[in-house]
């Protein structure tokens, strides 16, 4: 559920974050775009869903980023 | 690695799965096989760059434990993300000035599920003194398209993952006016320059801005370039390489002095990498004279446009496969 929120906070550009990830940092530019373009609660649950697949699918390699988003949300 | 034919065929009848960029006169001599190809004359190697049409640059994907060829137009170009292996990755291969390479630059970043899997590769060219054709090729078929896209999908162990990075020598110029763009486009006329609306012709030309320098728009830390093609005065349209987008901020790039010492100063933290794919745009390698400089760990073919994802400009992209 945090992490639902960090999330959440990127898509509506709430929160700045980097990643040494490209795809990531493409997925969060395209996400925030398609948010911004029709901004209501259901176009924000569907970047949201994107973007936690996105997590799911390379949760072996994201980890680094996952702790920074934590430590974000901590700070 | 760049091979003469002989040795390019003999890797094909080893069966091994092979990416290969070459002069279209090498791959119309090449059998059948597990390979996919695309024409070039340019290659940047471990040696340097050079512009060479009797040799063939190869990369042996030998990480692979599987691998399919498909061949795609418009109307299913996006499919690749559900013909893709589960752990994976594409290369895309796309002929320079076909429907397909303008369709999948305009409609790639729109789509869902593209960054769900690593599509790496180039749009292909040709002999710049020349008025050849850019070329893909099916290799298990041996055919060759002007008009189609041909991915190789590979399918990696369970203990390796893929992923995709860029180079980008081009640094956003601070004091550069902040321009924004009302619609996705790849043909502009009006935008927003500091918020103030002009045409984005007039804004170049009045400017003198040097139109070998690309737009750059940060992606949350990522630099992404978009390069102009051609500014008409007379319909005051700026023709793009890439599509900007509505709700990104771009700006010129600062001028770049020196390409190859940008590449070596960029290239310092990646000495370690051990890359399975990259390319480098021709703009690079003309406007940066690379011919004979080399860009270590990176060797590849020289492009007409770089794809990791979606269209990239000016840019180098790589693939590495690593361990989970």
């Amino acid at each position: 559920m945090e992490l639902d929120s960090i999330f959440k906070k990127l898509i509506k550009k709430d929160l700045v974050y980097q990643s040494d990830s490209l795809g990531l940092n493409l997925l969060i530019s395209r996400l925030q775009r398609k948010y911004f373009a029709n901004q209501t609660a259901e176009e924000l649950e569907s970047c949201l869903q994107e973007m936690k697949a996105f997590f799911e699918k390379y949760k072996m390699i994201m980890g680094k980023d996952l702790d920074k988003l934590s430590k974000l949300w901590e700070g | 690695m760049l091979v003469n034919i002989k040795e390019a065929i003999k890797l094909i009848e080893e069966g091994k799965i092979l990416h290969i960029a070459a002069d279209e006169s090498l791959l119309e001599q090449l059998p059948k096989g597990k390979w996919i190809a695309g024409t070039t004359p340019y290659f940047i190697t471990e040696q340097g760059g050079v512009t060479c049409k009797d040799k063939l640059f190869v990369n042996e994907i030998d990480c692979a434990v599987d691998c399919k060829i498909t061949v795609y137009d418009r109307s299913n170009v996006f499919n690749i993300t559900k013909d893709s292996y589960h752990n994976g990755m594409t290369f895309l291969v796309i002929p320079f000035a076909s429907d397909i390479a303008v369709y999948y630059s305009k409609e790639a970043p729109y789509s869902n599920d593209l960054l769900m899997n690593p599509t790496v590769g180039w749009i292909t060219g040709y002999d710049l003194s020349t008025n050849a054709t850019a070329k893909v090729y099916d290799g298990s078929s041996g055919k060759a398209y002007n008009d189609k896209a041909v991915a190789l999908h590979i399918c990696l162990p369970d203990d390796k993952i893929a992923s995709l990075g860029i180079v980008n020598i081009f640094d956003i110029d601070s004091n550069a006016a902040k321009i924004e763009f009302p619609e996705d486009t790849l043909s502009v006329s009006k935008c927003l320059v500091n918020g103030k609306e002009m045409l984005f012709a007039d804004y170049i030309l009045e400017n003198n801005i040097d139109t070998q320098l690309p737009l750059v728009a940060d992606y949350n830390g990522t630099l992404i370039n978009v390069s102009i093609k051609s500014v008409s005065e007379g319909n005051k349209t700026v023709e793009l390489y890439a599509p900007v987008f509505a709700g990104e901020e771009y700006r010129f790039a600062s001028p770049v002095s020196n390409y190859a010492a940008s590449f070596t100063e960029q290239l310092q933290s990646f000495k370690d990498l051990n890359p399975i794919f990259s390319c480098n745009c021709i703009l690079n390698y003309l406007y940066g004279k690379l011919e004979g400089k080399s860009t270590p760990p990176f060797a590849g073919p020289v492009t007409f446009g770089e794809i990791a994802y979606q269209l990239l400009n000016q840019t180098l992209v790589y693939a590495v496969v690593t361990d989970k």
